[in-house]
C-alpha cells in the first residue's frame, strides 16, 4: 500500500504530537527543524528522516527534494517563521498542499495570503467550546470525549469501496444503527464535492467512491469498514 | 450592680430575638440588596425633600398648622429614631462583653465590666463624631421649638441625602487621600491671612474708616486672598496697598496649587473610580462572567459572537492589554485576577459568577482557579490548560470545565491530515455551524418523552440523528430500539438548530398529552 508522504516543519509543541500520531498510523514522515534542540528531540524520539536546516534559505528547502504528492505541515513554534516558511514553500511548490497552524486572527489572514491551503486556528475551537459549555454542557463534554477518543467512541471517515453492498442503496434503506455505528454525514460525489450532514434533510444515494463519516465504538467502526467491502451481508 | 450588668449583657447576647432584631435593623439600614432598605431610603429622601420645601415656602408664606406639626413631629421623630437605631447597630456591646468575659474566664483573670462597657461606649462616641452622624443629629435639632434660629439647621437635612450619593463619598475619599498637601496649604493660607489681617489692622486702623477691628482686617485678608475682592474694605496707605499686592499674588498661586492638587488626585483615581462603577453595575446582575486575561483566546472568544453572553468584565493585569481591549470595544479593568482582593469585590454570594481563566500561563490559571474557589465554591470556573500534563492539577484546584487549546488544535491538525472529510464534519460541529449542532435534550420529570422507547420516537421525521443517552455518569451510545427513556436522562442528538429547537418544544412538559 502506498504510504502518504508528510513533511512536518517544526518539532515543537504541536509538531511533536502530530508526528507521533502520524507515525503510529504508518505515514511516511519527514521532519524539518530550524532549532537544534528540537532537532535532537526528534532524533531521540526515533524519527529517521529529520533535517536541521535554515528554513529562511530557499536553497536548503529545495535540497529537501519534496515530491508533489507530499503534504506540507507548517507548525513552527515561531509564528513569524511559520508565515515566512509558508510563503517560501508556496513559491517553490505552487501546487503542493500546505497546512499551517495559526495562533491569532491576524496570523490566519497572513497565512492564507502566503498561500496555505488550510489554516487551523489554535484557539477557534476552544473559543467555541466556551459558548458550548455555557449553552449545552453535557453535549460539549461528550463531544470532546469523542474527538479525543477518550471512551472508545470516536468519529471515522470511510470511502465506500467498489463492489460494496452499499452501492446504489438509499441512505434511508440502510439501518446503520444495527451495525453499531451512526452515519453523521458524507460527501456524495454525485451532488458535488462538499460535505453534507445527514440531518440536512437531503436524500442520498450511496455510491462507491462516496466518503462517509460515521461515529461509533472503535471496534464497531473497524468491523463496519471491513463489512462494506463485501458485496452482500 | 456589676453582676446585674454582666448578667443583662450576657442574656442580651444569648437572646436570639435581640440578635435577630439587631440584624434586621442592620439589614434595613445597610444591606444594599435588602428590599426594605430601598423603601426606607426612599421614605427618608421624601421626608428630607418635603421638610426643606416647607422651610423655603415659609420664607414668604404662612405655613398651615398641620404642615408645621408634620415637619416638627413626624419628620424629626423619624429622624431621631433613625439616629438612635444607627447608633444602636454601630457596634455590639453585649457581644463585646461576652467575648471579653469568655477570654477572662479562660485566662482565669478578673473581669472588669466597666472597662469593657467604657470601650463599647467609646466606640459609640467615636461614631457620633463622624460627619454623617453629626449631620443626622443636626437634622433632628430644629424640632426644639424655642430655638427658632435652629430652623436653618433643616438645611442639614439636605446633607442627609449625601448618604445616598456614592460619588460624594468618592470625592471625599479623594480629598482625604491628599490630606497632607491640602493641610499644608491650609496652614500656609491661615498664616498669610492672619499676618496680613493683623498688619492691615495695625497699619490702617484709624487712618481707614472701614477698618475698626481686627475682624475687619481678617475679613479683608480673606476677601483679597481669595481674589473675590468685594471692595467694601480697601487699603488707603501705600504700605497697605503693598501688602495687598503680596496677598493677591500669593492668593492666585495658592488657588492654582489647590486646584492642581485636587485635579491630579482625581486623575490618579479616575480609572479606579471607573472600574468601581463597572464592578458595581455587575454586582447588581443575577449572573455575569469574569474573563481573566485579554489574550488570543479571549479575542477569539469575542470574535465568535455566537450568542449574547450577558454581563461580563475582562480582568487584565497588563495595562496595555486593558487599553487594547477598551479600544476594541470591550469592558475591561486593570486588576489581577489572582489577587484575593480583586475577586472578592464581586458579589459572589448573590450572583452566579462564571469565571474564565484564559491566560497563556498555566501557573497563573491554576492560581486564579484556586483564588476563585477559595472565595466561593459557588463560582464556576472554566480554565484554560496549555500543557495537558497539568490537567490533574487543574482538577484538584477545583476547575469545573477545562479548555485545552493545544491538545484540541493538535487533534484537529492530525485529523485534517489523516481524515480530511471527517475534519470538515468535526470542525463544523465544534464551531457550532447551524447545520450540525450536537445538542442535549434534558428529560425533566414531567417531560413528554418519559417511558417512551427509542423506536417510538421518530427522530428521522424530525430530521435528527439520535446518538445516545447520558444516564447518571454513564453514556449509552446508540441504544437498542426497546430502550426506555427515563426522567433525568440527557439525550444527545444532532441536527439543524431549528430541528432541535422544534423537537425540544414539542416534548416539553407534555407527559399527559
Amino acid at each position: 500500500m502506498l504510504r502518504h508522504k508528510i513533511c512536518i516543519f517544526g518539532y515543537g509543541n504541536h509538531g511533536k504530537f502530530i508526528s507521533r500520531g502520524l507515525d503510529v498510523d504508518n505515514f511516511d514522515i519527514t521532519i524539518v527543524e530550524a532549532d537544534e534542540e528540537n532537532y535532537k528531540n526528534a532524533q531521540n524520539d526515533g524519527f529517521d528522516n529529520v533535517y536541521l536546516i535554515d528554513v529562511t534559505d530557499d536553497d536548503e528547502i529545495t535540497n529537501l527534494t519534496l515530491s508533489q504528492d507530499t503534504q506540507l505541515v507548517c507548525v513552527m513554534d515561531d509564528e513569524h517563521l511559520n508565515v515566512f516558511l509558508t510563503l517560501s514553500l508556496r513559491s517553490l511548490y505552487p501546487d503542493i498542499y500546505i497546512l499551517s497552524i495559526s495562533d491569532s486572527i491576524n496570523v490566519t489572514k497572513k497565512l492564507k495570503m502566503a498561500g496555505a491551503n488550510k489554516v487551523i486556528d489554535l484557539y477557534e475551537v476552544s473559543a467555541n467550546k466556551i459558548y458550548n459549555i455555557l449553552d449545552r454542557p453535557v453535549a460539549t463534554e461528550l463531544l470532546e470525549s469523542f474527538v479525543l477518543n477518550k471512551n472508545g467512541i470516536t468519529f471515522k471517515e470511510m470511502v465506500i469501496p467498489k463492489g460494496s453492498f452499499l452501492h446504489g442503496k438509499m441512505v434511508d434503506d440502510i439501518d446503520f444503527a444495527s451495525y453499531g455505528v451512526l452515519l453523521v454525514g458524507m460527501i456524495d460525489e454525485e451532488m458535488g464535492h462538499s460535505f453534507v450532514f445527514i440531518t440536512a434533510g437531503i436524500e442520498h444515494k450511496l455510491d462507491s467512491g462516496d466518503t462517509m463519516v460515521c461515529i461509533g465504538y472503535d471496534d464497531k467502526l473497524k468491523e463496519f469498514e471491513r463489512l462494506i467491502t463485501k458485496p452482500k451481508v | 450592680m456589676r453582676d446585674k450588668l454582666l448578667s443583662l449583657m450576657l442574656s442580651l447576647h444569648a437572646s436570639s430575638r435581640y440578635q435577630k432584631s439587631k440584624a434586621f435593623v442592620r439589614g434595613v439600614l445597610f444591606d444594599d440588596t435588602n428590599r426594605l432598605k430601598r423603601i426606607f431610603d426612599i421614605s427618608i429622601i421624601f421626608l428630607v425633600i418635603t421638610s426643606v420645601f416647607i422651610l423655603i415656602y415659609e420664607v414668604n408664606h404662612t405655613v398651615p398648622r398641620w404642615l408645621d406639626n408634620y415637619d416638627i413631629f413626624v419628620v424629626s421623630f423619624i429622624f431621631a429614631i433613625e439616629y438612635i437605631l444607627r447608633l444602636w447597630v454601630h457596634n455590639d456591646i453585649s457581644n463585646l462583653v461576652y467575648s471579653e468575659y469568655d477570654d477572662a474566664l479562660f485566662l482565669k483573670k478578673e473581669f472588669d465590666i466597666y472597662r469593657v462597657l467604657k470601650k463599647g461606649i467609646k466606640e459609640k462616641l467615636q461614631y457620633m463624631i463622624t460627619p454623617s452622624a453629626i449631620v443626622d443629629l443636626l437634622a433632628i435639632l430644629p424640632a426644639y421649638r424655642p430655638l427658632r434660629i435652629l430652623r436653618v439647621f433643616i438645611l442639614f437635612r439636605v446633607f442627609k441625602l449625601l448618604r445616598y450619593t456614592k460619588s460624594i463619598n468618592q470625592f471625599v475619599e479623594v480629598i482625604v487621600n491628599k490630606k497632607f498637601e491640602l493641610l499644608t496649604l491650609l496652614f500656609l493660607l491661615l498664616f498669610i491671612v492672619f499676618t496680613s489681617g493683623m498688619a492691615i489692622y495695625i497699619l490702617e486702623a484709624g487712618k481707614n474708616e472701614n477698618i475698626t477691628s481686627l475682624f475687619d482686617g481678617l475679613y479683608w485678608a480673606i476677601v483679597t486672598i481669595s481674589t473675590v475682592g468685594y471692595g467694601d474694605i480697601s487699603p488707603v496707605t501705600d504700605v497697605g496697598r503693598a501688602i495687598s499686592i503680596l496677598i493677591i499674588i500669593s492668593g492666585i498661586a495658592m488657588i492654582s496649587f489647590v486646584t492642581s492638587v485636587i485635579v491630579s488626585a482625581f486623575s490618579e483615581r479616575l480609572s479606579e473610580l471607573k472600574d468601581y462603577r463597572i464592578i458595581e453595575r455587575l454586582n447588581k446582575q443575577e449572573s455575569f462572567m469574569i474573563i481573566c486575561g485579554y489574550g488570543q483566546l479571549t479575542k477569539m472568544f469575542f470574535r465568535q459572537d455566537r450568542f449574547d453572553i450577558g454581563a461580563y468584565v475582562i480582568l487584565e493585569s497588563d495595562i496595555n492589554q486593558v487599553n487594547q481591549a477598551t479600544k476594541d470595544g470591550y469592558i475591561a479593568i486593570n486588576e489581577s485576577a489572582s489577587s484575593f482582593h480583586s475577586l472578592s469585590k464581586f458579589n459572589y454570594e448573590k450572583s452566579n459568577i462564571t469565571l474564565m481563566a484564559l491566560t497563556s500561563d498555566d501557573v497563573e490559571n491554576i492560581y486564579i482557579t484556586l483564588n476563585a474557589k477559595s472565595i466561593s465554591k459557588k463560582i464556576k470556573v472554566i480554565a484554560r490548560v496549555n500543557n495537558p500534563e497539568n490537567i490533574k492539577k487543574f482538577k484538584s484546584a477545583g476547575a469545573d470545565e477545562l479548555l485545552m487549546p493545544n491538545l484540541i488544535a493538535n487533534t484537529m491538525i492530525y485529523t485534517a491530515i489523516t481524515q480530511p472529510t471527517m475534519y470538515k464534519a468535526m470542525h463544523a460541529i465544534l464551531t457550532g455551524k447551524s447545520l450540525a449542532n450536537i445538542d442535549e435534550v434534558h428529560v425533566h420529570n414531567s417531560h413528554g418523552l418519559i417511558d417512551r422507547t427509542i423506536d417510538e420516537i421518530d427522530f428521522k421525521e424530525h430530521k435528527l440523528l439520535f446518538m445516545g443517552v447520558k444516564r447518571g455518569s454513564e453514556f449509552i451510545f446508540n441504544p437498542e430500539g426497546d430502550f426506555v427513556i427515563e426522567a433525568y436522562d440527557v439525550m444527545l442528538v444532532m441536527g439543524k438548530k431549528i430541528s432541535i429547537e422544534y423537537f425540544k418544544t414539542l416534548h416539553e412538559g407534555r407527559k399527559d398529552a
